[in-house]
């Protein structure tokens, strides 16, 4: 069996430096350009996720997440730290702009990851207004206020949707254990 | 953990997960860790992480100039991590000499014993495992295929009897290129066509490529086919073969779009040179 590209890094082998770029480099840079919406910031964001990367390396547990998802999560976590850091929100689009994308490759979208597809599935157990509220904030990088500006929902609203929504989505995609925190402290 | 303190650390670490912690929040998250004794919950991240994966577009590789930086900052980073090690290192070996000396040559027998078991293997192999070189038969030359043109291939795929699509290239929204023209062969059982051609200019290959997109049956509107790219190096009627990358079932609709070179994930169909709408379909080949 192959080994993880994270557990090489992990372990110190340089070579795993590149084969992670080649991999992942793509992934890391989508979600850079998605959520931050300026090349030079994303080029900054995505130098400093893959320093997390290699320092986080170790932490990589196959068996809690796939390598996309544990990545996307590091890529995810530098660069909203990044927006909330910098006070400056993410440049969302407009409701209208969201429903109105520009056509996307068949074979890219059938193309969509394992753990995408894994997320869909259990996106789609949510109720609409969850789905709804966890799209604009996860996907689309909106915030509270700005969805609740572009819903006519409370913000209120818009923080339940979005608790329940992505607790229901971590127990659906198996993550979750009710007493995991309790079980943690033991 | 009371119920209260754990509600807390849910909600933070949904907050966190979805919108991010300013300043204040994090320094209450880290606050109610420590009290509580707990580490970071990944969960909750993991599955914000998997929803972002949905619909994302990995459409392009890291710049090169960007890899570069990555690579040096990944240098630098495994640089810095060697020595702190390498230091550790000496340490220990310092200690070692100082107060386990014994444990400085305890290796040794290990090692000839680790020599000893290669020198058994390999003599072991030599001698008695080791398959004897045969001399195999020589191999007939293959003949080479002969590469149809795809002219040639267009006029096979004519000829048989393959249930064929075809349909008639029209303009698009590029206002220069009024005269262009052609039809587009398309087979559902063979997942091959071509596009013949006309009025279409010569592209520069530096700045821009055409790229084809089949709407079929099978995909949703906003998610067409991509059909592949290709270059226009001469006036006149060109033929081209479609380069479909997902199985096309019933097209209903062909577009050509002008694109970046190599071609793009998503269109933003501003400059779409041609079009083909299939009026009949799956026309019998007789």
């Amino acid at each position: 069996m192959t080994q993880a590209i994270l557990h090489r890094i992990a372990s110190g082998d340089r070579t795993a430096v590149q084969d992670c770029l080649s991999k992942y480099g793509g992934l890391v840079w989508s979600i850079a350009r998605k959520l931050l919406r300026n090349s030079d910031e994303a080029e900054d964001a995505v130098q400093e996720v893959f320093v997390d990367i290699w320092k986080n390396a170790g932490r990589f547990d196959e068996s809690q997440a796939s390598e996309t998802t544990f990545i996307a999560m590091i890529a995810r976590r530098r660069i909203i730290d990044r927006i909330r850091y910098s006070t400056r929100r993410i440049s969302a689009d407009s409701l209208d702009d969201v429903l109105l994308e520009p056509f996307t490759r068949a074979d890219k979208a059938m193309q969509m990851s394992v753990e995408a597809n894994e997320a869909a599935e259990a996106m789609r157990k949510l109720r609409p207004e969850q789905q709804q509220v966890l799209r604009l904030s996860i996907i689309q990088g909106m915030s509270h206020q700005e969805i609740a500006d572009a819903t006519g929902m409370p913000i209120g609203t818009v923080k339940t949707h979005a608790r329940r929504g992505l607790m229901q989505v971590r127990e659906n995609l198996g993550l979750g254990k009710a007493d995991r925190l309790k079980e943690v402290s033991i | 953990m009371n119920k209260e303190i754990q509600e807390s650390l849910i909600d933070l670490h949904l907050q966190r997960a979805v919108f991010g912690l300013d300043a204040d929040e994090k320094q209450t998250f880290e606050s109610l860790l420590a009290d509580a004794g707990v580490g970071l919950d990944d969960s909750f991240d993991l599955a914000a992480a998997a929803v972002g994966l949905i619909d994302l577009q990995i459409d392009e590789p890291l710049p090169p100039h960007l890899q570069a930086r990555v690579i040096a900052s990944a240098d630098e980073y495994f640089a810095s991590t060697a020595a702190e090690n390498e230091t550790v290192d000496e340490d220990d070996f310092q200690k070692v000499l100082t107060f386990e000396p014994k444990r400085s040559w305890s290796w040794l027998g290990w090692a000839f014993a680790a020599v000893a078991c290669v020198a058994l293997a390999a003599n072991i192999w030599v001698t008695r495992i080791a398959p004897a070189e045969v001399a195999g038969p020589t191999k007939t030359p293959e003949k080479t295929p002969v590469k149809l043109t795809p002219e040639q291939e267009l006029a096979q795929l004519l000829a048989s009897q393959a249930s064929l699509v075809k349909a008639n290239f029209g303009v698009g929204n590029v206002k220069e290129l009024k005269d262009v023209g052609g039809d587009v062969v398309w087979s559902d059982e063979k997942q091959t066509g071509f596009m013949r051609l006309r009025g279409l200019p010569v592209n520069d290959k530096t700045k821009e490529t055409y790229q084809l997109w089949i709407f079929d049956k099978t995909q949703d509107k906003a998610t067409p086919i991509d059909g592949g790219t290709f270059d226009v190096d001469k006036n006149g009627e060109v033929i081209v073969p479609i380069d479909a990358k997902l199985k096309a079932l019933g097209p209903e609709l062909f577009a050509i779009t002008i694109e970046k070179p190599g071609g793009v994930v998503v269109s933003k169909r501003e400059k779409i040179a041609a079009l083909a709408k299939v009026e009949t379909q799956s026309k019998t080949n007789t």
